[in-house]
């Protein structure tokens, strides 16, 4: 009886976890470059070749790419195909991310919301107007004329399953990943630049209340086979006093 | 002696529940039938528990359970299910499921081999597939690799297919399970009420027969 009871307790332990991963997943649901996560679960095999309840194992983020939207920002980008955009920090460490919407800082560097500043670009003060072209490229206007200002590389991983994600937006490079590679993009077949876009989120909200109904039910289904449990223990305790 | 009956089968999906209702003395008296019952209501609670509990672990395999009558009473059997899970698309590259017989073969960091259902595989930087506990998905010739073209098959059963971009549920689903946990919670309150009954007949027995002299 004890048996059953932690396996349902286990059962709902895990459904919370999920409920945790897929509420994360819709509260990020319109963030730009937000890639949701799915919860994995695994049996606890027991020695006897049985099953002695269920395990969260981790979780798993899906980088399906999300929708391509335009957008109103100045410097607004979306990836088109796979890669990360390399940013730094203050201290130099590197993340990469799919959130492309970016501001253009006091010193002219491009920078996200959290202050990362994006690599190979830097924009001048008498800039009037910027453009990002589609392998890229930036090309500035002035009152002089146009210039070519930099070049925004992408980077791609050989596992980007295995990125450590920092909550948000953010990934850091892991051993699992493998070595960060830069790429031109604008190539043939490969990732592009989409200046004036943002990429949303690859969340499906309907489809994330339908996991979370679903996680409900299977919590409460557990909590039923706790509650049996308890009650044929509490029948098993009434027996001796008769 | 004769040979054991079958009592019950819990649900599958291929058939009813076949219930032979088989009549068969044994030498043992009420209580101890009553307190046999009320073990196999508590097999049928831990089974019906623990399928519930991996209702949403991918490539899960239920266990059955089926009693048995013998001569030291109801004798449950634990068996797992071979039946189909459902399929789920996920749109994901590595993500496989089987239809029909068979299993994966992956192989974990100290080179032992098990079977696996789980079909939820990522690619990782070698370009191996791997599942999420890290093992490796085995092919006819050796780790699967999806790198540059490399061609690898997975040995299946004649007559199984593999989806590509499609994961298998849990064969266990969380109502039927759910059910069963009810089930059992009240065969095993039936079976306390026959041995109460059983005790109070026999507590008259020498209490009130005594006194009738």
């Amino acid at each position: 009886m004890n048996k059953a009871l932690y396996a349902a307790a286990s059962g709902m332990a895990a459904q919370q976890q999920n409920l945790e991963v897929i509420s994360e997943n819709l509260s990020n649901a319109d963030v730009a470059g937000f890639k949701g996560a799915a919860a994995t679960f695994a049996e606890i095999a027991s020695p006897d070749g049985g099953t002695l309840g269920t395990v969260q194992t981790g979780t798993q983020t899906l980088f399906a790419q999300g929708k391509l939207m335009h957008s109103e920002g100045p410097f607004d980008l979306a990836i088109d195909g796979p890669g990360f955009f390399a940013v730094v920090d203050g201290r130099g460490q590197r993340a990469y991310t799919r959130d492309g919407e970016f501001a253009r800082g006091a010193d002219g560097s491009l920078r996200n919301a959290q202050g990362w500043r994006l690599k190979g670009v830097r924009i001048p003060e008498d800039a009037l107007s910027a453009r990002v072209a589609e392998d890229g490229t930036v090309t500035i206007t002035t009152a002089k004329g146009s210039a070519r200002c930099g070049r925004i590389r992408l980077t791609e991983f050989p596992a980007p399953e295995y990125l450590r994600s920092a909550g948000g937006t953010l990934f850091f490079e892991t051993r699992g990943s493998g070595k960060a590679r830069t790429v031109e993009p604008g190539t043939a077949g490969g990732p592009a630049i989409k200046f004036g876009m943002l990429e949303k989120s690859n969340v499906g909200i309907i489809e994330a209340m339908m996991q979370i109904l679903a996680a409900q039910r299977a919590y409460e289904a557990n909590a039923k086979g706790v509650q049996a449990a308890d009650e044929m223990m509490r029948i098993a305790d009434n027996l001796s006093r008769g | 002696m004769p040979s054991p009956s079958l009592l019950f089968e819990t649900r599958t999906y291929r058939d009813k529940t076949s219930s032979t209702a088989a009549f068969y003395h044994a030498p043992m008296d009420g209580i101890t039938w009553a307190a046999s019952a009320m073990s196999a209501a508590r097999a049928r609670l831990d089974a019906a528990a623990e399928n519930l509990a991996n209702s949403s672990v991918d490539g899960f395999r239920k266990t059955q359970l089926r009693g048995f009558l013998d001569a030291s009473g109801i004798v449950m059997q634990r068996l797992r299910s071979a039946s189909q899970g459902p399929l789920r698309h996920t749109g994901r590259p590595y993500d496989l499921a089987i239809v029909g017989a068979g299993a994966f073969r992956v192989r974990d960091a100290n080179g032992r081999i098990v079977q696996t259902r789980c079909g939820s595989f990522t690619r990782d930087r070698f370009g191996h597939l791997v599942d999420g506990a890290g093992r490796m998905l085995l092919g006819m010739r050796g780790p699967v690799r999806a790198a540059g073209g490399a061609i690898e098959r997975i040995p299946l059963p004649r007559g199984s297919t593999v989806r590509t971009g499609f994961l298998e549920g849990s064969n266990a689903d969380a109502i039927g399970e759910m059910i069963d946990v009810l089930t059992a919670q009240r065969s095993f309150e039936t079976a306390q009420k026959v041995l109460s009954a059983i005790d109070q007949t026999r507590e008259r027995a020498t209490t009130q027969v005594a006194q009738m002299k």
